[in-house]
């Protein structure tokens, strides 16, 4: 399949699947911003805490333009952003919970905010246009999210203090569960992107998401190739159920403030 | 954790000299070079790096941080 696919020539189907799918990746973005946000004090220093606000600034920044590329399939980005309930969110379910501890936020970094890579990775070398064009600077940020995460991943799997490596295992095996069902999403929606060539298929998502992250969750003797994704699947918002907290979601939404709202 | 200390350094253009601009606290090199970059980016840099201080060997001083080394934290 060669040839750019331009948002007016897309059928029905095939646009709400991809309304679907960066709408996803915009709120999984967004949510991923607030809970590096929450890090930037309290983090266990200085500069691991200015990393997590310039890290949130970067999802922010990502969300927007990805929203924006809504406007191209038809939705209206300002009511996307400010407009919906918690239970109308796509983000990714193993960000619904705030970060707990920094081993949390250590697994977020690689396992989640790594997963939402390997595929917006695959988005920028798809066919769909605005994806090729937008996306680039996204992954050239998003290298430095990955460094770090990948540091403080070896940092603590490797650390002699059991209760380090306690929690970072708790954390990933609390998310990658949800991140591979997400990553490896294969319901009708997902094939239609495949089939019009804007991502890779599911099993070569996996593959590399497995790739990307094997070595350092063996760390901690876990083995990504066993791990399964959940069962469960909500295919209206390509995620599983539930839903993100709702604190979360009035920050995003800008509920505080709405009456100063500028767009 | 262990900490150590990085200096930085960095030019704002090519051509120009490599100027001490500060210093920041890392587990090691690879998270150094993160801190560094994302601390000090109020300047778009033409080039940044990072020195562990403890490499640094002092040609005239005998005080001053560069004589005392990295600090190590517990």
């Amino acid at each position: 399949m060669s040839g750019s696919l331009q948002p007016d020539a897309l059928d029905e189907a095939t646009r709400s699947a991809l309304r679907r799918f960066v709408l996803s990746l915009a709120d999984s973005k967004r949510i991923l911003g607030i809970r590096y946000s929450d890090w930037i004090l309290g983090a266990p220093s200085i500069e691991a805490g200015i990393a997590a606000s310039s890290m949130c600034q970067d999802e922010w920044g990502h969300a927007r333009l990805l929203y924006a590329m809504l406007k191209d399939l038809g939705a209206d980005p300002a009511a996307v952003e400010h407009e919906r309930s918690a239970e109308e969110y796509a983000s990714v379910d193993a960000l619904d919970a705030p970060f707990p501890d920094w081993a949390a936020v250590t697994a977020g970094m690689l396992l989640v905010d790594g997963a939402l890579t390997v595929v917006l990775g695959s988005f920028a070398r798809g066919r769909f246009e605005p994806a090729t064009t937008r996306v680039p600077k996204m992954l050239a940020e998003e290298a430095f999210h990955r460094s770090l995460g990948e540091a403080w991943y070896r940092r603590l799997a490797l650390s002699t203090a059991a209760e380090a490596q306690d929690r970072l295992r708790r954390a990933t095996e609390g998310v990658l569960p949800p991140v591979l069902a997400w990553v490896g999403a294969s319901d009708g929606p997902a094939h239609l992107l495949v089939e019009a060539g804007a991502v890779a298929p599911p099993a070569e998502l996996l593959a590399a998401y497995r790739e990307d992250v094997r070595d350092c969750v063996a760390l901690l003797g876990l083995d990504v190739d066993a791990a399964r994704g959940s069962d469960s699947w909500d295919a209206e918002r390509g995620r599983g159920p539930g839903r993100p907290d709702v604190d979360a979601i009035e920050r995003a939404r800008g509920d505080r403030n709405r009456m100063l709202l500028v767009e | 954790m262990r900490e150590f200390v990085y200096d930085v350094f960095a030019r704002r253009e090519r051509g120009e000299p490599l100027a001490h601009i500060g210093y920041v606290d890392a587990l090691d090199d690879a998270t150094a070079k993160i801190y560094a970059w994302k601390t000090y980016d109020e300047q778009s840099w033409f080039e940044m790096c990072v020195v562990r201080r403890s490499h640094i060997l002092p040609v005239n001083r005998t005080d001053g941080p560069f004589a005392e080394g990295g600090k190590v934290d517990p």
